[in-house]
């Protein structure tokens, strides 16, 4: 298991990277478009769905960034771990209220996608962020 | 525990970048949505200030205020699902016409009248995307139904049947 870690932790940056800089490029050129998508919750007033257009986009970005160097990768796991427990309470209370809606986690005006699948991948999400977090690997030299 | 603290502080630092970032790439979209209908904007050209106009959501009792105050339906879905039901005394003016280039949004509903855009409820976001274009278009008084059909018909109201 040792030896798998390293890689392990390569791979799960990078996926990682690789999904929230395209999550986040493909909302931040259509912040309208996500403020639709997020007002399909309906729990946030509409200025709020606004607001929350404006900076998630450039969020994720920043972070998905960061996430390509292994300096900055564990803040930026954080962050990303942060995100994704949001998002995670956010599509469980829309499951629970039975909103049919297309999760917004990606490119606005996607056809309606399954809630339990966008939770599922959510949750691999975390999974990915926790392996960034803690399987970091001993600096080689010091 | 410094280690920790320094992690969730970097954190916190990515966090707040990234809004700045995002608040100010979308500068104008935020002022204009916490400037219109608090404060009186004045903007700089009405055209400019119409075309940045945001529109407002509706909910189903000022639906249905409106629409017996005289305002017009506008269903933004495709025909055959207009034709299947819709809003009584709807029009039909499908998002997917608009943007594959049908021309002559601005003289396709008669101005002055307030318009109500619908589609498929909360899972759709065509009327407020047709809403956009029809503020854009010059339309003044533009509002979205975001419960769309859904919330229509789960009220018990009626929905009528034939194409446009």
């Amino acid at each position: 298991m040792n030896r798998l870690r390293t890689p392990l932790y390569h791979l799960a940056r990078c996926a990682l990277a690789a999904v929230f800089l395209y999550a986040g490029g493909v909302k931040l050129l259509d912040p309208l478009g996500f403020a639709g998508q997020i007002a399909a919750y309906q729990f946030l007033p509409l200025t709020g769905n606004i607001l929350v257009a404006a900076m998630l986009p450039t969020i994720e970005l920043l972070a998905g960034g960061l996430l390509l160097c292994p300096r900055s990768a564990r803040p930026a796991a954080l962050v990303i771990l942060i995100l994704n427990l949001v998002f995670l309470a956010a599509l469980a209370s829309a499951w629970t209220r039975g909103l049919a809606i297309d999760c917004g986690c990606f490119r606005p005006g996607a056809a309606s996608s399954s809630i339990p699948l966008a939770i599922l991948r959510d949750l691999l999400f975390v999974a990915g962020a926790v392996i960034v977090l803690r399987y970091r690997p001993a600096p080689r030299c010091k | 525990m410094t280690d920790l603290r320094r992690l969730g502080l970097e954190a916190a630092v990515i966090l707040l970048v990234g809004a700045a970032l995002g608040l100010s790439l979308n500068f104008r979209l935020v002022l204009r949505t916490f400037t219109d209908g608090t404060v009186s904007a004045v903007p700089s050209t009405p055209v400019a200030a119409q075309a940045e106009a945001f529109p407002e959501p509706a909910s189903l009792a000022e639906v249905r205020e409106l629409l017996a105050a005289g305002a017009l339906a506008v269903d933004a879905r495709a025909a055959e699902q207009y034709a299947a039901g819709h809003l009584p005394g709807a029009v039909s003016l499908p998002l997917e016409a608009i943007m594959a280039g049908d021309n002559g949004l601005a003289t396709a509903l008669p101005a002055g009248r307030t318009l109500v855009v619908y589609c498929s409820g909360y899972g759709c976001t065509d009327s407020f995307d047709l809403a956009v274009l029809l503020l854009q278009a010059g339309y003044r008084d533009v509002r979205v139904f975001e419960g769309g059909v859904p919330a229509w018909r789960e009220a018990g109201l009626p929905l009528v049947k034939g194409a446009a």
